[in-house]
């Protein structure tokens, strides 16, 4: 053992470590690093209540933001749903169209312009409209009436899970869609209905079709014509696939120039117009939006609140570390560790109630989508929060006089 | 390598300190010109009534607080014309504190609480652990390492801040009232251990105290009073 320094010992005991000519050294940065994060692991792990509650404030931010972000991702995808599923690369639109909705019909013309267009492998037309089908027991629901050409069927339907699409080749035979059979008066297949005052058959079920408004139900082309009462030398929409290797660019320069009447549209501009139209027209992107950040306000303030109340917690012991050498910058990396820690605590936490969450509650009314994007941005934009609601904390300890101790 | 200082130079010096607080009419001087100096392996205390000066003289001789005039010397720096921002630095170089309070980091062990301060002065985290431990054990609680300070009586926790401000080896060591919140016991102990660090490891060591059943420590004992030495006695004498 070391040498003892009581009196019990004789006064000729030297330690061997008497007071040397200081050396001005000055720890380094790594070591103020590592000894500041190790001070603020201890003192945010020593008041386990204040920590906890503090963490719940960054998980209920996690959880509030993803939700609201991830349900309003959730919403862009059954806007888009059609577009994805459908197998045109190129939509053919009236000029006037903003998002895929039910419109006033447009000459068919520009089906043949198309078909008769280099790079182009298929054309096909499709109907989209409103439709409204008879419930059994009397009233009526509307549905998202969609008119396919056989036998490509490149608007639908798809995700069938009961019966066949070939079914919609038999005579006044529709498919429609699973989540709405009860809503839509316990349809089946072979069910009997009158849509739009025509008495139609079920001829198969599709699995999650089911976008914002109404669900989709299809029927072939030429029925679907007759059921709307559209002439023949009309329709909606023209759907386009392009040969392997077609310039697309190329391809809508050539039908736009033989068909000055009508706009094309590639699929993922098609997409975009959709969306934006979503965030423009309709309060949705306001409602999410605000509720997205209000999420992060209120993680916002709970942090910067408990951040704050710690560092008053502890002024004695910070102002002890400003008198003994630490530097302002030491104790604002005492708190930026701490604020940092909660932040990736809080988002582990938050991220897997939240994907369980997402996970349990999944149908096809109500898909919040998580991509591992947002998982990690919502991480880094509370790693963000957290380091600017510790700044309050920093200022508070800049204020802190090391004489305070001696008081 | 000891200090190459002669004991006719003293490790610490202040001449004619002046300290205001405050600003404008309400400026209120604690330290009214005071002459203090301490050599090296002195122990001296200094005492006085409440509110004479006693934390504010040591808090200027310990880099804490900048005089408002006159010249604070500490070996070769003259601290009184060092920046505010650089005093950090001068305490580290200079400085150990002992509070009345232990001041100890509560949610750190005894261990720990040392080593922080030599990871400050740059030790790496080995070294610093070790040196702690070996510190520890040299007043005595070698066996308390691992504990927190709350599971530690006033006289451990104490122990700790004396073994926390010997760490790395500043040659001045200051203490404001290290006993006031202990019995009169281990305040003879504590003052021992004081004493030991003066007498034994060369430290300089100023302790403010109101004790004056710990009187018979010191070297020399200085008095003040209304911001103004009145008295200066050696002990032994
Ligand atoms: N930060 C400050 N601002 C204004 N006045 C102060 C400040 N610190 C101390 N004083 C005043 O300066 C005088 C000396 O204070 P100081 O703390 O040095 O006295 P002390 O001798 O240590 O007293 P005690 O024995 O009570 O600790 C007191 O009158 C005190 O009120
Ligand atoms: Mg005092």
């Amino acid at each position: 053992m070391t040498t003892s320094m009581t009196s019990t010992e004789s006064a000729k005991t030297t330690d061997d470590s008497a007071p040397r000519m200081p050396t001005k050294a000055y720890a380094p940065a790594s070591i103020r690093w590592r000894t500041m994060v190790t001070i603020a692991w201890r003192m945010m792990f020593h008041s386990k209540l204040k920590m906890f509650g503090t963490l719940i404030g960054v998980v209920f931010a996690v959880i509030l933001s993803n939700q609201q972000a991830g349900t309003f991702l959730g919403l862009i995808k059954k806007n888009t749903m059609f577009v994805e599923y459908c197998g045109a690369d190129m939509w053919i639109v009236s000029p006037s169209t903003l998002t895929l909705q039910p419109t006033k019909p447009m000459g068919i013309s520009s089906l043949y312009t198309a078909r008769s267009t280099k790079g182009v492998a298929w054309a096909e037309p499709l109907l989209f409209a409103g439709a409204s089908i008879q419930l059994p027991a009397g009233g009526s629901e509307p549905i998202q009436f969609v008119g396919t050409a056989a036998p490509r069927y490149a608007g639908g339907p798809w995700n069938v899970v009961g019966g066949s699409k070939a079914s919609l080749e038999r005579p006044n035979t529709m498919v429609f869609e699973d989540s709405e059979r009860e809503r839509l008066g316990g349809l089946n297949i072979g069910s009997v209905r009158e849509v739009n005052g025509f008495k139609i058959q079920v001829g198969a079920i599709t699995w999650g079709l089911l976008p914002f408004g109404p669900s989709f139900a299809f029927a072939e082309y030429e029925l679907a014509r007759r059921m709307l009462k559209i002439d023949a030398d009309q329709t909606h929409f023209v759907l386009i696939g392009l040969e392997p290797g077609a310039d697309p660019e190329a391809v809508k320069a050539a039908i736009m120039a033989r068909a000055p009447e009508v706009k094309v549209v590639g699929r993922q501009e098609f997409r975009s117009l959709i969306i934006s139209f979503l965030l423009k027209r309709s309060p949705i992107g306001i409602t999410f939006g605000s509720s997205t950040v209000f999420a992060l306000i209120v993680g916002f303030v709970i942090v910067s609140l408990s951040m704050f109340s710690a560092v008053v917690d502890n002024i004695r012991e910070f102002g002890t570390l400003k008198a003994i050498g630490a530097t302002n910058g030491d104790l604002a990396r005492i708190v930026v560790t701490q604020s940092i820690t909660f932040a990736l605590m809080g988002s582990l936490i938050g991220l897997a109630v939240i994907t369980r969450l997402a996970a349990v509650i999944r149908s096809p009314k109500l898909a919040i989508q998580l991509p591992p994007e947002m998982l990690i941005g919502t991480t880094l934009v509370m790693v963000g929060m957290c380091v600017a609601a510790s700044s309050l904390a920093v200022l508070r300890l800049r204020k802190v006089e090391p004489g305070m101790v001696f008081r | 390598m000891s200090f190459v200082h002669s004991a006719s130079i003293p490790v610490v010096e202040a001449r004619e300190v002046v300290k205001d607080y405050g600003e404008g009419p309400t400026t209120f001087r604690a330290l009214k010109g005071v002459n203090f100096h301490a050599d090296r392996g002195e122990f001296v205390i200094l005492s006085g009534p409440s509110g004479s000066g006693k934390t504010t003289l040591i808090s200027i001789l310990g880099c804490v607080l900048k005089a408002t005039s006159g010249t604070v010397r500490v070996l070769d720096d003259v601290i009184s014309d060092v920046a505010e921002s650089e005093l950090p630095k001068l305490r580290l170089a200079y400085v150990g504190f002992i509070f009345q309070g232990h001041n100890l980091i509560m949610s750190m062990t005894a261990q720990e609480n040392v080593a922080i301060m030599l990871a400050l002065r740059g030790w790496n985290a080995t070294d610093a652990a070790k040196e702690a431990a070996r510190l520890l054990s040299l007043v005595e609680i070698g066996d308390k390492l691992k504990s927190l300070p709350g599971d530690l009586s006033g006289g451990q926790r104490q122990r700790v801040s004396i073994a926390r401000c010997i760490a790395g080896n500043p040659p001045i060591v200051l203490a404001d009232e290290p006993t006031a919140s202990l019995d009169a016991q281990t305040g003879q102990l504590v003052t021992e251990l004081l004493h030991n660090l003066a007498k034994k490891r060369g430290h300089t060591v100023v302790t403010v105290t109101h004790d004056n059943r710990i009187f018979h420590f010191a070297d020399r004992i200085v008095h003040i009073e209304d911001g103004q030495i009145t008295q200066e006695k050696d002990s032994h004498s």
